[in-house]
């Protein structure tokens, strides 16, 4: 079934999200980010920074809270089980710290098709409390077979 | 915190430190719990046999952390990397060691900004397949 493309430039609920020392040291753990400016706020903050740094790609946590909105919505009829990712793009204004409060309306910026499959293109503008953007995320979703051709 | 590279140091064609992480089942499974990615494909081998797989794939965005720390660790400092725009063309397997590289394209003097051209490499059975490839960073230089 294909995309339902009149959603082209649809957007979801803002998502707040207050960003969790334990959350960031368990992401750069489990990437193996050993720097300590990413698990001691002593460090980052001697490094110059307000708090404890989370590693660049901590923007996939909110990216996936904030995309998960369209990937379920029925108007959309998106079937995961055929979905892969096929592109992602961060675009940081600077880095995210511990503590801070973040929000993001996601949007369909895009619907195409080409060939046998469908191209779901998800932006968020990641902002701080004071509504300047932090980090812009671009994830483009492949959709496998649904293109029609 | 300051970008620790300098512009003057760097020219065209100069390659970043290749950046190793042999993928490890635990690894992805702590990604999933850290990234809140629980798609079954990453974790449940009969769940990704069922869609075509010998078994569970790493996350494209697990690959791209570590690219990203790759990246980083030339920098010295996360402020300095400024855009990253990646396509996902390969999957990764549990137990392969996957490569992050990086070229340098081309250096605006102006802002002292430097286009890398950015992979990840993963060499499958003697051949070099690429879950990264034709994708980008914009970074900034001291």
């Amino acid at each position: 079934m294909a995309l339902n493309q009149s959603l082209k430039g649809k957007e979801y609920e803002e998502v707040s999200f207050t960003v969790d020392r334990d959350r960031v040291t368990q992401f750069a753990e489990a990437i193996g980010e050993d720097d300590p400016i990413y698990r001691d706020a002593a460090a980052a903050k001697q490094a110059g920074f307000d708090e404890q740094v989370a590693p660049p790609t901590f923007a996939t946590v909110l990216q996936i809270m904030t995309s998960g909105q369209a990937v379920v919505d029925p108007e959309l009829g998106l079937d995961y089980s055929r979905v892969v990712h096929g592109e992602q793009q961060y675009e940081w204004r600077r880095p995210i710290v511990v503590d801070e409060v973040l929000k993001a309306t996601p949007r369909i910026a895009d619907i195409y098709a080409k060939k046998s499959n469908e191209f779901l293109v998800i932006e968020a503008d990641i902002k701080d409390a004071k509504g300047e953007t932090v980090v812009i995320s671009r994830s483009t979703l492949i959709s496998r077979g649904t293109g029609g051709q | 915190m300051a970008p620790k590279v300098s512009f003057d140091q760097v020219t065209v064609g100069d390659e970043i430190p290749v950046h190793t992480k042999v993928v490890k089942r635990q690894d992805v499974k702590a990604y999933a719990d850290a990234s809140g990615d629980q798609n079954p494909l990453h974790q449940d081998d009969a769940f990704a046999q069922s869609v075509g797989f010998p078994g569970i794939i790493a996350h494209g965005m697990f690959t791209m952390a570590h690219l990203t720390s790759g990246l980083t660790a030339w920098l010295g400092d996360p402020s300095a990397l400024k855009d990253l725009k990646v396509q996902f063309r390969a999957v990764v397997f549990m137990d392969e060691t996957i490569e992050a590289g990086g070229r340098v394209a081309g250096l605006d003097p102006g802002s002292k900004r430097a286009t890398l051209e950015v992979w990840v490499k993963v060499d499958r059975a003697g051949v070099s397949e690429y879950p990264i490839k034709n994708s980008q960073a914009i970074v900034q230089l001291a």
